[in-house]
């Protein structure tokens, strides 16, 4: 079975991000496989996403720590560094991981990324333009997104 | 940041003497101090390409058995509580130096030409140690008003002393061989020396009238060592096994006794807004049965409570199994993060320190917890 030789970190960081979850972040790993997570994300308040929940995918591989996890959005969103698929373009998720990073890490990073668009640096061309030229609207189109597809219903 | 300006390495660095050091480093000498010339390169006509350098440098045999260690690293078991050495005397410091091992240059691009990206292999080191008998606590270093004279500096700290001893107060001082330290203005101020007793935690004060006025000297030249970093503004030499001879009187330099142990404290004094100066520790260097290190804290050691960096709040363990205590010190940076076991297995997947991604260019492995006396 996958789960007979998970790695004692893997096996802490569970136990720690159940028993103290971050604020507005909940991740809890499948039952059939522990090094696969289902995460929700609460929209952080006063960002277009306010309101909403996200719900997210994460996957250890095996090589984690010292390679990055694998994290994508299910739930559609409208914001410039996360494509139609839910890729996110984020550093530490690339070139910028560190094993010094975890699980927890990874998602508050998500999460600040929510509050935070960054549209000089996109993942998705049409969304991050949309922001430059008319940021009000870009951000009315994702509280549209956030109540139609993040309502949580 | 300096390392060793030792003039030792330098003339024993022969074979990289086609090409000057890099700049004032950052980096730690790739060689240690005391070690023997590199053997000469294999064919000697050496085209000046930066190829020639590199496969050079990397195919040189390995050295000559080790010859005594050197170097210079310093852990404190507090580097995050300035006020907390109370208890260090109980748990002398201990310093840790590299095993001599000759290891493979992966300093970017010490030669000429471009950089070249490094092998992704980092020497493990472990670490050695070495007792410090007396130890000035950086951190605690002053310079005063002497109320007697309105003109003139005091120094003052505080330090633990294994031995009797002495202090030795120089500005200006310049290094030389073997650790010896000769004003370079003498006629401005002669070295002050003070013995102590031996003790823990003591308070040095440089007895009034033995001051220095210090609106003899720019300001600019008190801020800063010289260049080569080889002249500080202020030297403070704290050595036990006094000569018998010693009284507390200026004395000339012949009479330093350099064959105890010493520490030296390197430091500039920056002038504040209230008129006051403030003496900041640049280097601190210990001197034991003839050889030099250099040292620096190590980020990491402390109690988890002063760990910043990680949320979980156990900062005794690897940051990256989470499981072992962490032994191994990522250099340059400093960051003691891991257990060797993971550092081992980070050095076949990335040259990044964990916690800063800084280039590691060694590893040194320290055992804390093996029942040092």
């Amino acid at each position: 079975m996958a789960n007979s030789n998970l790695p004692r970190r893997i096996i802490k960081e569970t136990q720690r991000l159940l028993s103290e979850p971050a604020p507005g972040i909940s991740a809890s790993p499948s039952e059939d496989n522990m090094r696969y997570f289902n995460v929700m994300i609460l929209g952080p308040t006063q960002s277009p996403y306010e309101g909403g929940v996200f719900k997210l995918e994460l996957f250890l591989p095996e090589e984690y720590p010292m390679a990055a996890p694998k994290v994508r959005f299910l739930t559609k969103i409208y914001h410039p560094n996360i494509d139609k698929l839910g890729r996110i373009c984020l550093d530490i998720l690339k070139d910028k991981w560190s094993p010094a990073l975890q699980i927890r890490t990874v998602l508050l990073s998500i999460q600040a990324l929510l509050s935070a668009p960054n549209p000089d640096d996109p993942l998705s061309e049409n969304i991050a333009k949309h922001w430059k030229t008319n940021e009000a609207e870009a951000v009315e189109t994702a509280k549209e997104w956030t109540r139609l597809y993040a309502s949580g219903a | 940041m300096g390392i060793s300006f030792s003039s030792n390495r330098r003339r024993n660095n022969t074979y990289y003497h086609h090409h000057p050091p890099p700049p004032p480093p950052y980096y730690y000498p790739s060689e240690p101090l005391s070690l023997p010339p590199h053997p000469p390169p294999p064919p000697p006509p050496r085209p000046q390409n930066f190829f020639t350098t590199t496969t050079t440098a990397a195919s040189l045999p390995p050295p000559p058995p080790p010859p005594p260690p050197p170097i210079q690293f310093y852990y404190s078991s507090h580097p995050y509580h300035t006020g907390s050495y109370a208890n260090r005397f109980n748990y002398p410091p201990y310093y840790c130096a590299n095993q001599p091992n000759w290891w493979p240059s992966i300093r970017p691009n010490v030669g000429t030409g471009q950089p070249i990206e490094p092998a992704p292999y980092i020497e493990h080191q472990n670490a050695k140690k070495v007792r410090n008998d007396v130890n000035v606590h950086k951190d605690t270093l002053k310079v005063e008003i002497d109320e007697n004279n309105p003109d003139n500096y005091l120094v003052s700290f505080v330090f633990d002393a294994l031995f009797d001893g002495s202090i030795t107060i120089f500005y200006f001082a310049k290094e030389e061989v073997n650790c010896r330290f000769v004003p370079i203005f003498p006629e401005a101020h002669l070295p002050v020396r003070i013995p102590f007793q031996k003790g823990p935690g003591q308070k040095f004060y440089q007895p009034s009238g033995t001051g220095i006025d210090l609106g003899f000297f720019e300001l600019d030249d008190l801020s800063k060592p010289s260049p080569g970093e080889d002249i500080f503004p202020l030297v403070i030499v704290a050595e036990t096994c006094l000569p018998v001879d010693s009284t507390d009187e200026h004395v000339d330099d012949s009479a330093q006794n350099t064959s105890g142990h010493m520490q030296i404290t390197q430091a500039v004094l920056e002038k504040k807004d209230s008129g006051t100066f403030q003496v900041r520790v640049v280097r601190q260097i210990l001197w034991i049965d003839g050889v030099r290190y250099e040292l620096r804290e190590l980020y990491g050691i402390g109690s988890s409570a002063a760990e910043g960096f990680n949320d979980c709040d156990l900062g005794k363990e690897c940051v990256i199994c989470m499981t072992e205590p962490k032994d191994t010190a990522a250099l340059p940076c400093r960051h003691m993060c891991m257990c060797s076991e993971c550092a081992k297995a980070l050095r076949l997947q990335s040259n990044k320190c964990p916690i800063c991604r800084q280039p590691i260019e060694e590893l040194m492995e320290i055992k804390i917890n093996n029942g040092d006396q």
